[in-house]
This record gives C-alpha cells, sequence and structure tokens, in this order.
C-alpha cells in the first residue's frame, strides 16, 4: 500500500516534493495523524499531500475535509490490509491443516532421526533400516519401534511431528512463491479434488469458536462505515466548490460589467453602453 | 421492629463507612463514574474552548458579522468534538495494541483454568517448555487487531454514535455558515451594482 502510494504520488509528480499545506500551524488545529502501531507515517503525509494537491484548499473548512477525507481514506485502507492478511492466514491455516493428513512422510526424515540415535558405529546403516520401515519390512518397523521407544518415543509419534513439520515448511515455501513447493502444493490438491478457496471456506465454516466470519463481517462494517463517511465528505468539497464556482462566475460576471461605463442618454431617450 | 440497639448499631456503621478520608482516595473515587468525557461538551473544558475559539476566528475571517461568528464558532465546536472522539478511539486501540499481554477472555480463562489445575497437588505433568509456550502465547499481528476490534466492539460502537452525532453538527453548522456566506456575497453584490448605477 505504502509502495502504491509512493508510486501514485512520483506518477503525480509529487515525488519528494512536500506539498506543504497553506499553513502548518493550521493543520496542527486537526491534532495528529491518528496511526497504529506500524504504519507508516510518511506514507500517511504523502496520501494528505496528495489529497491537498488535488482539492487546493481555499479556506479552513476546506481543510477539515482534506484532513477528514485522508484520514478515512487511511483507515479503509487499514481493514482492507486488515482483512486480506486475515484472510490469507486462515488460507495457509487451512493448507496446512490439508497438508498434515495429506503430505507423505519420507525415509530420508527417519532417516536422519535414526542416525542420532543409533550408536555411531552404526550411523550409516540408518538410512537403510528406515527405507524398509517405510516399505513395512516387520523386521524393520520392529527395530525402529524398540530404538525410538528408547528415546521415549513412537513410529506414530515420529511420523505425526514429522507431518507437521513437513507441512509447515511447504506451506512456508508456497507462500514465499517457490516453484517446487508451489507444484507440489497444486498436485496434492489436485489429486484430492480441493482447491485452495474450498479449504478457506471450510476453515472459515468448522471453525465456529475461532469467530473469524464474524471477525471478517466486522471488519467489512468498519469498511463500509470509513467509505460512507470519507464519500459524505468527497461529497460536502464538490457541494462547496459548485457555491465556490457560482460565486466566481458572478464575480467574473461582475469585473466584466465593471469594464463598462454607462454613457449619458442620447437624444432618442435610450441609454448605451460603451467599453 | 427494628430495636434502638440495632437502629444505633447501624448509624455507628454507616458513620464509619463514608469512603475514603484522604485527599488522593476522594479524588480517585471522584472519577469512578468517569469513561471518557465525550458527554460532557466542549466548552465545559477551558483548554478546549480556547481551541474552539482560535479555529471559529480561523473559519470565520477577519471581518465576519455575528451571524457568520456564531456558525463558525459552532462548527468549531463540532470539528474538536470530532477530534476529541476520534482521539480517545484512537487512544484504545493504540493502548491494547501495545499491551504484549493482551489476550481473548476465552484464553484468558483457560490459563487461569491451567494455571489452577497445576497448583494442586495431584497437577498434571508438563515441560516448564509446553507450560510457557501455553501460559505466554497471544495473539499476534493482524488477529491481535482483530481480536481488539471484538472484543472491545461495546466501546468502539459507543465511539461511533459520538463521532456520528459529532458529524452531523459540523454538517449542519457548515450548510448554515456557507448559506450565510452566500446570503452576504449577493447583499454585497447588489449593493456594487446598485453603485455602479
Amino acid at each position: 500500500m505504502i509502495e502504491r502510494i509512493r508510486r501514485a504520488s512520483a506518477k503525480a509528480g509529487l515525488n519528494g516534493q512536500s506539498i506543504a499545506p497553506a499553513s502548518p500551524e493550521r493543520w496542527a488545529l486537526f491534532g495528529p495523524p491518528q496511526l497504529l502501531e506500524g504504519e507508516d507515517a510518511a506514507a500517511y503525509d504523502q496520501l494528505l499531500a496528495r489529497i491537498c494537491a488535488a482539492v487546493k484548499p481555499v479556506d479552513v473548512i476546506d481543510e477539515i475535509f482534506i484532513v477528514d477525507v485522508a484520514s478515512l481514506e487511511w483507515e479503509v485502507l487499514r481493514w482492507r490490509r486488515l482483512k486480506f492478511s486475515l484472510l490469507r492466514g486462515l488460507r495457509l491455516q487451512a493448507l496446512e491443516n490439508f497438508l498434515r493428513e495429506h503430505v507423505d512422510y519420507f525415509a530420508s526424515e527417519l532417516a536422519e532421526i535414526l542416525r542420532d540415535i543409533l550408536p555411531k558405529h552404526q550411523a550409516d546403516a540408518a538410512e537403510d533400516l528406515a527405507n524398509k520401515c517405510c516399505s513395512e519390512e516387520p523386521k524393520a518397523v520392529d527395530r525402529v519401534g524398540k530404538l525410538l521407544g528408547e528415546v521415549g518415543t513412537d513410529l506414530d509419534q515420529v511420523v505425526t511431528d514429522g507431518t507437521r513439520r513437513k507441512a509447515e515448511i511447504l506451506v512456508r515455501k508456497y507462500e514465499r512463491g517457490e516453484a517446487g513447493a508451489v507444484k507440489q502444493v497444486n498436485k496434492l490438491l489436485a489429486g484430492q479434488g480441493e482447491s485452495l478457496d474450498r479449504l478457506l471456506v471450510g476453515n472459515l465454516v468448522n471453525d465456529v469458536d475461532d469467530n473469524n466470519l464474524n471477525d471478517i463481517e466486522r471488519i467489512d462494517r468498519l469498511t463500509t462505515i470509513a467509505e460512507s463517511r470519507r464519500n459524505a465528505s468527497l461529497r460536502e468539497i464538490d457541494r462547496r466548490r459548485a457555491v465556490l464556482g457560482a460565486a466566481l462566475r458572478r464575480n467574473v460576471q461582475e469585473i466584466e460589467e465593471g469594464e463598462y461605463k454607462v454613457i449619458e442618454a442620447s437624444a432618442g431617450g435610450k441609454t448605451r453602453f460603451d467599453e | 421492629m427494628t430495636s434502638e440497639r440495632k437502629i444505633n448499631a447501624n448509624r455507628a456503621n454507616a458513620r464509619a463507612s463514608t469512603g475514603p478520608k484522604t485527599a488522593p482516595g476522594r479524588t480517585r473515587v471522584a472519577r469512578n463514574a468517569f469513561r471518557h468525557g465525550l458527554s460532557l461538551p466542549v466548552c465545559s473544558d477551558p483548554v478546549l474552548s480556547e481551541e474552539v475559539e482560535t479555529l471559529a476566528r480561523k473559519i470565520a475571517g477577519p471581518d465576519a458579522d455575528a451571524i457568520s461568528m456564531a456558525f463558525a464558532r459552532q462548527i468549531a465546536e463540532a470539528q474538536i468534538d470530532l477530534r476529541r472522539v476520534c482521539d480517545a478511539r484512537h487512544r484504545l486501540l493504540s493502548n491494547t495494541m501495545s499491551n504484549q499481554y493482551y489476550d481473548t477472555h476465552a484464553n484468558a480463562r483457560r490459563k487461569v483454568k491451567l494455571i489452577g489445575l497445576l497448583l494442586r497437588p495431584d497437577a498434571p505433568e508438563m515441560s516448564v517448555e509446553t507450560l510457557t509456550k501455553l501460559v505466554t502465547s497471544t495473539p499476534q499481528g493482524p488477529r491481535k487487531l482483530a481480536t481488539i476490534l471484538s472484543q472491545e466492539a461495546k466501546q468502539l460502537l459507543a465511539l461511533d454514535r459520538y463521532e456520528r452525532r459529532a458529524r452531523s453538527k459540523r454538517k449542519s453548522a457548515i450548510r448554515g455558515f456557507d448559506a450565510t456566506q452566500k446570503q452576504s456575497r449577493s447583499v454585497m453584490s447588489s449593493v456594487t451594482s446598485d453603485m455602479q448605477l
């Protein structure tokens, strides 16, 4: 968003140039910008400067509306950003839950654990043992079970923890847009006839305790309120511009009429105007 | 019928419990019913009144007549009132956002219950790491803001009502001010044209 405002400012020729309002002490009357933790004050200033440059305030009331529009627009952007972040988080959470059930826990991960457990001179056999265990050879499964039991765990626990870890890593890579992870996730989703949107909807509907749907609705309501207030301020600026336009037209007319002078009545009794 | 002895005892007890005695105690309880002070008019605060006057003079301009000045004062009052409401809302959001222990009521209850369980003699076994994670985990980032919006909804709604009222007052005052200005401009222009003729 900040980048977008900067790009827009650059496009409008405002880059690096501070559009200072008519008088800074006037803006002080409206109080400091109401930013929350982590919000960029410079981006807010740029937004205010852009609106100010577009409206070109003529009096304090115009300035009141400009500050209003800027702060309400900032609020709209804040709520939109929040909704987007929440939905993205929920989508990734849904994907992670899906991957925990469908991602394969490979022999290589088991081999790494076995390498740590086995005595040093047998460490090389870890990979072979893991492979045999994954292809469900009874002797290997027994041996792995015993080895894991010695360190206070079992195969089920190792597989559960492993798939959880693997799903987390895969989701992180997917989020970063790594090609391999995206391909793997898409393949797993297609294999189960699922899509990310369906997973998200499932997450929203099933997690009633988390109030996710209520949160999204609340944010939508806040966005609508801020938008309607911003639009009301814009309408007021329009109305005042119309009044100002009419006043200016009248003034121009008066100035033009002032350029004419009345010439005394002629013999015919008619009054004539001349330049 | 209440006995004389009981009445006397009640009176003596009542005299003994008349609230805090010290000056700081009295000051503190005097603010018990105070929440945000937004129901008080702006003019009841001398600092804000001064701000209203400054803003009103700036709105009306140097040669303002009495009617314009009255409307300008109304606009300034509504504007300062609006700023007061926005400040209160901002304070509420900022304070809760900066509270690192802020959590949902349900989670806080769960944590208290868990600690209560662990303090019992037959407490379940739990590693310090797991316990620390369970007790110190709080919503972060966007989830935290969503939690605040959900839990402070009642207060935010009350502030929103004040904001709506202030905006409505300001809008009517600005329209009144603009109408007065328009009228005075048309009077001025008719006087000018009369003088030219």
